[in-house]
């Protein structure tokens, strides 16, 4: 259907629905002989072992290579819709490389850390009395309480506001209200609000309140609220938005008060994309590093799971701090809790994610599929 | 009270007026209707006090460095953590901070937002559908990556990576002033930082675009293919106006992580005070939020308020970010309306 | 592919050579000091039966050390924790004088200014206690060059960026008249602020005097074109390594096992050297809190004495004068008592690779922490 076709070409002809198509499996020989012309390039410069960079090369030229041979035996509509088919997938597939390494980075430099010994203890100091060494034995268990605990205090404040102010937005407050313009602008600026901003907020009202070098767990946890809330409200208000009308109108007809037509028949349509709006609001602020040291400080060995005294690590500060600062004679030690929290980080997230699917799977009503 | 049940924030229809509302009005006198109506009423009014908070509380801490003589102040020149030395005042000392904080959030934009939209277009329009749902999933768990991982990833794998191509653009390009200068051997450039960044806004981006792309209604997609448009063109007229807003949004929340983005800056880029635009050397000039995080432990109390200070900018820079994109998204979404087809739940 | 590939390569490497770190050869030598522990000192002082948390948090480069304290503290007193928040100098005499630490561990004394608003908290002020000692080594990465000997004038301009080049005539001269081939110099340096630094500028004001024109007790190197700046200790060293041509202050004990060090003014860097520049140059010369125990290193005795290490790193325990809680001053003070004991440097120095005090020193701090109510 194919061979044909590039005879009738010519350069001022309208296309019509017969006009050429190139062959079906025309992308994958593009794309071979692009990163083969990449490689020669690069091998010309004496730099073959230079993959990544030739893969890149390839791929620009493989969208130009396939820009023009479609538009010359195509036409101008198909040999758009095929470029802009390329540049995607080409735009995909050198995304995922970074993000793939950078899990990969992880898990590779992690995996092997993770024994219960290190996962269920905190990092201990063992002093030799007779040669007066301290063999440090790693382990990051205050850090996974210290990040459960102030990531769920942010969670117990920020899910319930989050909630409620979406429904009062999507539920209560008429398009034309002032106020509803008002904060829903003020949600979106909120939702920029850089996390360090937050965190220099914590430290400052707690400066304030309470007295300068005040470090606890509450006040992470209330930089981290700052950076939920607004998380929460648009991802619940996109939800609440989704619930057909329909659904409501039955309610009121059956003569169910608002309240209860909002919190059984809204809020339960949405219980699903909730839970995935709740679990993406924790997710984006669990790894959060700088607010959380600036307002909860950083204990190295020491046990605290009192948010409202004392220093309290997380996973993502330990994390860092412990490849700030390597321990000179141990340095495997501070090196494997450096990327074991990362990991075990990466997994809680993970974690998270799967209960919240039960959860949304148990709770949302038999949808039409 | 006058509310409706009516929920549809952008326009609404005919639907929207009529029995419900009356039948809403007479439901709500009820206590339990009063008790939720005042709860979710309280919490959209919290939200301003927060916002009015962070303002307010930074500003208090903020306030005695922004207008003071820095040369004057003792606690500002203590040379023992110097780095508010020899600074006239604060908007001598911020000024290179602010210019490096909007270069790199720009670059990291420029690097960052098209892939992100791209990898959204995807996985909403072009991807199989189970593949799809696992590779939705995979970005959202990147979004969760903490950034100390990216700063860790950054230096070991960034670094190296981008060494043989330092060198070959400045060899070959290095007429234009981006890539002049002296390249930094150890790869501690702002390249390095900006593309590090584009990977952290990526999976923000991509998420919430993606989310977007999958409410197009279907109607109007399968109007726009049973006219003869091709993918691109039915993604053209149909799902880039209705997503017209929710990109900006995802982008606008991009740039605020950009802005913001602390960790991965301060690990991998070579900061120094300076305006500059050279992206392969060791002269980069560095970003508010990133200067904090170094500086923060080192600093007295007053550093730790001029410090602040940069912070309470950071965020009217943030601010104003947000109300010039609103305007223009206000503006924008004019034209063609999001309107919600009842009958289609949105496919995850 | 070829990332991850690049990138497990040089995460690698990254992990070789903190690995190995605990090796470098520079630091074999010990100095165990002559005066044998009797028997009420050190860790037989220790009283088993005291329990609590000391929150302390400051200086980075102390924080190896802390831990080697207070394992060896608590393996006696075992119901006592330390909880130290290796911040940064700055943040730990911050926090201090607002009254939220036990103690600060700081690279720089009280500032005269900080020496009066710790006297508005705490009724007497606070004391300055030296606690522990190191090095600044100078690692440099010039394969040419595998001995290198550096004048105090000729760092300072290789720092001050008016030597940019290994060819030059000063290094040149430093080492016996045989130039180095051309290459070009890059300092390395701490981003954010340390003590490694300003103990090395206060080195460089003291030393090479006109030819540093910054002066002294710098904790940011003032910053020069190409100039390439590192966040902690460890990644300043990391770079050095890496980096053809590199050259900047480590922490000596922050040192990785291949690294290569430069001889300052003729002196190799030793333990033993460092522990000879404290001895002959550090004299304390208190603020104006009594019983202080601040001080400060005479540069030009320390050049004399040809076997003196000539740039030391001395970090400092801030404690209050007077503690306002009885069970929490005799925690401390038994804390600082133990750091300040044979036992304790023992420990310190053994975990951090640094170097123990000299017993004039600590008989002083003993002394002072014995006047403290």
């Amino acid at each position: 259907m194919t061979t044909q076709a590039q005879t009738n070409y010519s350069p001022s002809a309208q296309r019509t629905l017969t006009t050429g198509r190139l062959p079906r499996f025309i992308e994958v020989w593009v794309a071979v002989a692009a990163i083969a012309a990449g490689a020669l390039v690069f091998a010309g410069f004496g730099h073959l072992d230079y993959v990544a960079g030739w893969l890149v090369l390839g791929a620009f030229l493989y969208l130009v290579a396939i820009g023009i041979l479609a538009s010359i035996v195509e036409g101008r509509r198909r040999a758009t819709d095929r470029f802009v088919r390329s540049l995607v997938f080409v735009a995909f597939l050198l995304a995922i490389i970074p993000l793939v390494s950078t899990l990969w980075t992880v898990v590779s430099h992690g995996i092997t850390t993770l024994t219960p010994q290190f996962i269920f203890n905190p990092e201990k100091a063992q002093f030799d009395r007779a040669t007066s060494e301290t063999k440090l034995v790693a382990g990051v268990w205050p850090a996974i309480v210290g990040t459960l605990v102030i990531t769920g205090i942010a969670a117990v404040i920020s899910i319930p506001i989050g909630l409620l102010a979406a429904v009062w937005l999507t539920e209560y407050a008429l398009p034309g209200n002032p106020v509803r313009r008002i904060v829903t602008f003020l949600v979106d600026v909120m939702t920029g609000i850089p996390s360090i901003v937050a965190g220099l907020f914590a430290f400052a009202l707690f400066t304030l309140l309470v007295g300068p070098g005040t470090f606890n767990g509450l006040s992470a946890a209330i930089a981290l609220c700052v950076l939920m809330i607004p998380t929460m409200v648009r991802a619940s208000e996109e939800m609440l938005k989704l619930v057909p009308l329909e659904l409501r109108e039955a309610a009121y007809a059956l003569g169910v008060s608002k309240w209860r037509t909002i919190v059984k028949v809204v809020l339960r349509t949405s219980v699903a994309g909730l839970v995935t709006g709740g679990m993406l609001a924790v997710a984006r602020v669990i790894g959060e590093t700088a607010p959380i040291y600036i307002a909860a400080g950083y204990t190295r060995t020491a046990f605290n799971a009192d948010p409202l005294h004392g220093a309290m690590s997380t996973l993502a500060v330990v994390s860092y701090r412990n490849y700030i600062d390597p321990d000179p004679t141990q340095p495997a030690v501070t090196q494997a809790e450096a990327w074991g929290s990362a990991l075990i980080l990466i997994i809680i997230v993970v974690i998270l994610n799967l209960i919240a699917r039960v959860v949304a799977a148990r709770f949302a009503p038999k949808a039409r599929r | 009270m006058t509310a409706t049940p009516a929920t549809a924030a952008n326009g609404g229809g005919p639907q929207n007026t009529g029995a419900p509302t009356r039948l809403a009005a007479m439901k709500v006198s009820k206590v339990g209707d009063r008790v939720f109506l005042g709860l979710s009423t309280g919490a959209a009014w919290l939200i301003m006090v927060i916002l009015a908070g962070v303002a307010i509380f930074l500003i208090i801490q903020a306030a005695p460095t922004i207008g003071a003589n820095w040369l004057q102040n003792t606690a500002l020149q203590d040379r023992t953590s110097g780095f508010t030395l020899g600074y006239a005042n604060f908007w001598a000392y911020v000024s290179p901070l602010l210019f490096g904080t909007i270069w790199a959030s720009f670059l990291a934009l420029l690097l960052g937002a098209p892939v992100a939209i791209g990898i959204a277009l995807f996985i909403s329009h072009y991807a199989p559908r189970r593949a799809a749902g696992i590779l939705g999933y995979l970005v959202d768990l990147l979004a969760a990556v903490p950034s100390v991982v990216f700063g860790l990833w950054g230096i070991v794998v960034i670094r190296p990576f981008l060494g043989p191509l330092n060198d070959f653009l400045n060899t070959n390009f290095g007429w234009i002033p981006l890539f002049g200068g002296s390249v930094a051997q150890g790869g501690s450039t702002l390249l390095a930082g900006a593309i590090v960044l584009a990977v952290m806004i990526l999976p923000i981006i991509t998420s919430i675009s993606r989310e977007i792309f999958l409410q197009t209604p279907s109607l109007h997609e399968e109007a726009a293919l049973a006219l003869g448009a091709t993918r691109w063109e039915m993604i053209r007229l149909a799902v880039l106006p209705y997503a017209r807003s929710g990109i900006i949004s995802s982008v606008l929340l991009g740039l605020g992580r950009a802005l913001g983005e602390t960790m991965a800056i301060a690990m991998i880029v070579s900061p120094k005070l300076i305006f500059s635009f050279q992206l392969l050397t060791n002269d980069n000039p560095t970003t508010i939020a990133a200067n904090i995080a170094n500086q923060f432990g080192g600093a007295n109390l007053t550093q730790a308020n001029a410090l602040i200070a940069t912070g309470l900018l950071l965020f009217v820079v943030s601010f104003a970010v947000n109300f010039v994109a609103r305007w223009v998204v206000g503006r924008a979404s004019t034209g063609p309306r999001r309107r919600r087809i009842p009958t289609r739940k949105a496919s995850r | 592919m070829k990332i991850t590939r690049s990138g497990s390569i040089a995460a690698v490497a990254l992990v070789g050579a903190l690995a190995l770190a605990g090796c470098s050869a520079s630091t074999t030598s010990t100095t165990t000091s002559s005066a044998a522990p009797t028997s009420k000192v050190g860790l037989n002082a220790i009283d088993p039966s005291l329990t609590g948390t000391i929150t302390a948090a400051g200086s980075s480069a102390q924080v190896a050390a802390q831990t080697g304290y207070s394992a060896a503290f608590s393996s006696v007193a075992t119901g006592v924790t330390l909880n130290y928040n290796p911040e940064g100098s700055g943040g730990g005499r911050k926090d201090f004088i607002a009254g939220s630490l036990d103690f600060a561990g700081s690279d720089a004394p009280l500032s005269a200014a900080e020496t009066t608003q710790a006297a508005a908290t705490f009724p007497g002020g606070a004391l300055d206690i030296p606690v522990y000692l190191d090095g600044v080594a100078i690692q440099y990465n010039e394969k040419d060059a595998s001995t290198l000997n550096l004048s105090g004038s000729t760092l300072a301009k290789i720092f001050a960026g008016k030597i940019t080049n290994w060819s030059d005539p000063a290094i040149a001269t430093d080492n016996g008249g045989k130039a180095l081939p051309s290459k070009k110099i890059t300092v390395v340096t701490r981003s954010d602020s340390s003590g490694t630094m300003q103990n090395l500028t206060n080195y460089l004001a003291g030393a090479a005097g006109s030819d540093w024109p910054a002066g002294p007790n710098l904790g940011t190197l003032p910053q020069i074109t190409g100039m390439d700046l590192q966040k902690g200790g460890a990644a300043v060293a990391t770079e050095i390594a890496a980096v053809d041509g590199a050259i900047g202050g480590v922490d000596h004990s922050a040192l990785t096992s291949g690294a290569t060090v430069a001889s300052v003014d003729g002196v190799k860097l030793t333990n033993a050297g460092i522990a000879e520049a404290m001895a002959t140059g550090f004299a304390i010369k208190p603020n104006s809190t009594p019983g202080d125990l601040s001080g400060a290193f005479d540069y030009t005795k320390i050049k004399a004495d040809t076997k003196a290490y000539p740039i030391p790193l001395l970090s400092y325990d801030i404690i209050p004068a007077t503690f306002k809680d009885a069970a929490k001053k005799k925690l401390v003070l038994a804390y600082l008592e133990f750091i300040a004991s044979t036992d304790g440097q023992k420990a310190g120095a053994t975990k951090a690779n640094s170097v123990q005090l000299p017993d004039s020193i600590l008989k002083q701090v003993t002394a002072t922490l014995a006047t403290v109510k």
